[in-house]
């Protein structure tokens, strides 16, 4: 196996970063678990979200390095025509099993009443549970690179090339919308700016945008409940009070604030050098989400200015790993789908350290790598085992020399570069 | 593609600068607001519970008991720790049959509560009720320990021990010792700091902001409880007997200062004193310090020493004392008697208005004056309790032509009881002042007994030695011998003293003037006459005179001074007095 010395490296270190992230998350997760008091009946091990995230480290692990033998270019439309390419086939599936989950969802803590998210699937004593919209996420990702690729000519066109686009992400934002508005103002965020990345006329997006206003405003307007839930309101309400306490007198003291409150607690209480590993006290019920969405409230708790910083360098070098990526790769899928991929890991631990840190209102957005949840963690991981796979393959010149050509057959990474004398 | 898109350097730096965005909120969170948003979390993230130190006791001289602390449970429930009504009714119905009170009353007691945590159940529950309370294993009930002040001794002492009351829910020493050393026998509080869930139960104990109780000293007090029973048992009985109002006995060790013991009647129980705020007859007034009035003729031998010191008379001059009125300053005797020439001693020893008077016209106003204050009148004499009055006397500026002709038989000034007796034993003590005490030692919560030395006081000599000496032995002798002290003579020892039976001033409002028909008996003096080893002071207000019984200081005064002397110098030499321990011991050692 002959590969340039330059991506090797690189796919080395974003693997040491992501290795590194996901450490970091199964210990804090676990320091946030585990309580004192709390005694473990191991007839239900899997109902603990602390060990059941033990187990998954080395299968998140396992499932990146296999997903990373695995050539991208298996994603793209080109080579055999999409009916051969797995994209189509992960599209469907995700949207089927939003659409299942429109029904049979059931909602997992602070939504419990009003949104349907996770599907439950009852396997003996342990209840797996799955989110369909994070591997919808991916899906319009992958969709969108490859798509992007195959009517590259077209791409500039609004009718042939973006708006085809654009109903794609419609259909999924739409489908996830009503129960995770963030999840899929998320999603939407990441396809625009994959989209500028493909090069569409940006322009373009100023269609969507002016849709959206007028669609939202009808939807206030006609069905105010469907969108503005009250938990929804008094989130924005709560957040907006932080910035502007004059206009909403009653609203700091409401219950909506508590997560945010506690937050802001458990980072002030870490101060610069922490309390120490597992000597947090905001676990102790005083932070719900703390192993979830709240993850990173308790490092600064325990680990201070100086773990937070850290998590968040992490973060800086995976996204300026990811990029590297991205500037070397010849291939114009590898490029779209390394610049998807990273884009939407960094921006959404972005998001979730902004909510963290009560820069923004509190959405229900995993902090990628680190937060407890199965299918968050299994799902990232396959990305970033896609992006490993682009980053080893981003300099082959099959790839460069096999762009335009449409017929050619599927090459199984490694057996390629025997092909490439008889071609050249 | 040959040239990399801006639109992806775009993104890059886009999601950089977020970061670093992010990372500066982390650095102000952390650091800048840390302090601030830390003592807003504190109340939520951690419990105190405070600890209460145990008061100090106090004790006599002989370690009995006269304060002291007995465990006290407190039931309390914590209005927080119910999520709903059903729980709250569930506890009560519990608490129903241990406590005896209707469970309706127990929830209308969490629910109307006026603080939103802390409820206070009940107080003082048995320790039956709060072994099965505690069975119950009620969440949000809980029990308190906390200490009740007890007094063993009862009334006895109360007017030097005082009492302990609430000042705003905070509970303090509020009279006598308890006031005086109160920082001292409360102690310090202390108290748990535990790490709490959201739910608030503790998690673990925050031991960087608990604190150590620390109990309070103890003291140990000068007072004797025997000596301090005679003086009670012998002022109450006269107090019956002569219909008085009110009552002061005082035993010091005149070498010292020390106060043996210290009786006010009216008393009072100190753990109900409460009861006694409204009482007319006041009886929590302590009328050793807080009664200024005007002395009388216990005063008349201040006086003479106060002229034989100056050199202004000597011991044998002999004064004219008219035929009962002095007419050119208004001055009767004591019934009139007409006593023509007096000697100094007899003076004392009649208590011959007239022939004080002219000793004092012999000192004159301003060595009168220096003399009365050198004695420590108009000043407070120091002793360790609160709310002691100064007296006036008033200064030479102020005094008209009859003030100097008064003051030596102890009118146109007022004193207090522990003025007197510490005046007489500058007397007693050759002329050396002392300050009067009640504090022998303090015991701190580890044990260890720290004395408190015997304050010197101000190292001076008041009077010369042989002033003192002289009035002590021959002048005052003479009153118990031939004078107006002959009830308090005591067969074997030599007695000293002198009688006073004082008018008591009319409030101006009532016209001014003496009350005619009222007056306090007093006898003050010590013995033995050569080296006194107590000093002894007893005062009955307004003795009913229409009794017929009698009503000066020499028929009710007097009795009771010789009762409380015998006894205490019997109860201090093993049942004998002094004179006759030394003659007895003698004679049983054999020839050396």
């Amino acid at each position: 196996m002959v590969r340039s010395r330059g991506s090797d490296s690189l796919s080395y270190l974003i693997e040491a970063v992501v290795l590194l992230l996901m450490a970091t998350g199964t210990v804090f997760v676990f320091s946030a678990g585990a309580n004192v008091k709390t005694t473990y009946d191991f007839r239900h091990f899997y109902a603990f979200t602390t060990l059941r995230n033990i187990v998954l480290f080395p299968l998140a692990v396992l499932v990146m390095y296999l997903v990373a033998r695995m050539d991208y270019r298996r994603l793209g439309f080109l080579r055999s025509g999409a009916s051969k390419s797995w994209t189509p086939y992960l599209l469907a599936l995700a949207i089927s099993l939003l659409v299942l989950t429109l029904f049979i969802g059931q909602g997992i803590g602070p939504e419990r009443q009003f949104a349907r998210r996770w599907l439950r699937i009852p396997l003996g004593s342990a209840n797996i549970s799955f989110q369909p919209s994070e591997l919808a996420k991916w899906a319009v990702i992958f969709f969108l690179a490859a798509f992007m690729v195959y009517k590259s000519d077209s791409m500039k066109s609004l009718f042939r090339g973006f708006l085809p686009a654009c109903a794609v992400i419609g259909v999924v934002v739409l489908l996830i919308i009503t129960q995770d508005f963030g999840t899929a103002a998320f999603i939407g965020l990441v396809a625009f700016l994959l989209l500028t990345m493909g090069g569409i006329r940006w322009w373009h997006l100023l269609g969507p945008v002016l849709a959206v206003i007028p669609l939202g405003f009808i939807l206030w307007i006609t069905a105010p409940n469907f969108l503005l839930t009250e938990t929804r309101l008094h989130r924005i309400e709560g957040y907006l009070a932080r910035f502007w306490p004059d206009l909403y007198p009653d609203v700091t003291a409401a219950a909506q604030n508590y997560q945010a409150d506690q937050s802001l607690v458990a980072i002030s209480t870490g101060g610069i050098w922490g309390t120490g590993l597992g000597k947090g006290i905001l676990k102790y019920g005083h932070l719900p989400e703390d192993t979830s969405d709240f993850i990173f409230a308790i490092i600064c708790e325990e680990m201070g200015f100086v773990g937070g910083v850290f998590v968040i360098l992490l973060f800086v070098v995976f996204v300026v790993l990811g990029f590297a990526v991205v500037v070397r790769c010849r291939d114009r899928l590898g490029k779209l789908l390394a610049g998807g991929i990273v884009t939407a890991i960094g921006l959404q631990a972005a998001i979730n350290i902004g909510v963290v840190t009560v820069v923004l209102p509190t959405k229900g957005i995993p902090l990628p790598f680190i937060s407890a949840g199965g299918t968050s963690m299994l799902v990232t991981a396959a990305a970033v085992g896609v992006l490993l796979n682009v980053a080893r393959n981003c300099e082959d010149e099959t790839t460069l020399v096999a762009q335009p050509c449409e017929e050619t057959p599927i090459v199984p990474r490694g057996t390629c570069l025997s092909f490439r004398g008889v071609r050249a | 593609m040959k040239k990399t898109q801006p639109s992806i350097i775009l993104i890059l730096l886009f999601l950089v600068l977020l970061f670093g965005l992010l990372g500066w909120r982390l650095f102000h969170l952390q650091y800048c607001q840390a302090q601030n948003a830390r003592l807003h979390s504190h109340d939520q993230l951690h419990a105190v519970v405070p600890v209460s130190p145990q008061r100090g006791a106090i004790m006599d001289c002989r370690g009995r008991i006269l304060a002291d602390v007995q465990e006290k449970y407190i039931l309390f429930a914590d209005r927080n720790s119910f999520p709903g009504p059903d729980m709250l009714k569930e506890a009560a119905w519990q608490l129903q049959p241990i406590l005896d009170i209707p469970s309706h009353e127990i929830c209308a007691a969490i629910y109307g509560g006026l603080t939103p945590g802390y409820i206070k159940l009940k107080e003082g529950i048995t320790t039956d009720q709060r072994d099965e309370i505690q069975a119950c294993n009620l969440h949000g009930i809980g029990i308190q320990t906390d200490w009740e002040r007890i007094y063993p001794c009862g009334a006895l002492t109360s007017h030097v021990v005082g009492y302990v009351g609430y000042l705003e829910d905070k509970r303090e020493g509020v009279a006598g010792l308890e006031l005086k050393y109160n920082s001292l026998l409360e102690g310090r509080e202390g108290k748990e700091v535990y790490v709490v869930d959201s739910r608030r139960r503790p998690i673990g104990m925050a031991l960087d902001d608990s604190r150590d109780v620390h109990n309070g000293a103890g003291l140990v007090l000068t007072i004797d409880a025997t000596i301090q029973q005679f003086v009670r048992q012998a002022l109450l009985k006269q107090m019956q007997k002569y219909q008085a109002e009110s009552a002061v006995g005082i035993v010091m060790d005149p070498r010292s200062g020390e106060i043996l013991a210290l009786v006010s009647l009216p008393d009072f129980a100190p753990s109900e004193y409460s009861s006694y705020v409204e009482d007319k007859k006041l009886p929590l007034k302590n009328r050793a310090l807080c009664d200024p009035y005007e002395p009388g003729s216990i005063f008349k031998p201040i006086a003479v020493a106060i002229a034989l010191d100056a050199g202004s008379i000597r011991s044998n001059d002999v004064f004219y004392c008219e035929n009962g009125y002095f007419t050119q300053y208004k001055i009767g005797e004591f019934l009139n008697h007409p006593y023509g020439n007096l000697s100094v001693k007899q003076i004392l020893a009649k208590s011959s208005n007239v022939g004080m008077a002219k000793i004092g016209l012999k000192i004159g106003q301003k060595r009168l004056y220096d003399g009365v204050r050198l004695f420590g009148f108009g000043e407070k004499t120091g002793i360790d309790l609160p709310g002691e009055d100064a007296g006036v006397v008033w200064p030479t500026n102020v005094w008209d032509k009859y003030t100097v002709t008064r003051i030596p038989f102890g009118h146109a000034l007022t004193v207090t009881t522990i003025q007197i007796i510490r005046a007489y034993c500058i007397i007693a003590n050759d002329g050396h002042p002392v300050i009067p005490h009640l504090v022998k030692a303090m015991i701190d919560e580890k044990g260890q007994v720290f004395p408190v030395p015997p304050d010197p006081g101000f190292v001076a000599q008041v009077i010369k030695q042989e002033t003192a000496k002289w009035l002590r032995e021959t002048a005052l002798v003479e009153v118990i011998k031939n004078g107006t002290g002959d009830q308090a003579k005591i067969a074997g020892i030599q007695t000293w003293g002198k009688t006073g039976t004082a008018n008591i001033a009319r409030p101006r409002e009532q016209g001014g003037g003496y009350d005619e028909k009222n007056y306090i008996a007093s006898f003050v003096g010590g013995a033995p006459a050569e080296k006194p080893e107590l000093v002894v002071l007893v005062s009955i207000r307004k003795p009913n005179r229409s009794l017929g019984i009698g009503y000066s200081g020499g028929r009710v005064a007097a009795p009771v001074f010789r009762e409380i002397m015998e006894n205490t110098l019997k109860y201090m030499h093993g049942g004998q007095l002094p004179e006759k321990a030394v003659a007895s011991k003698a004679a049983d050692m054999p020839d050396s």
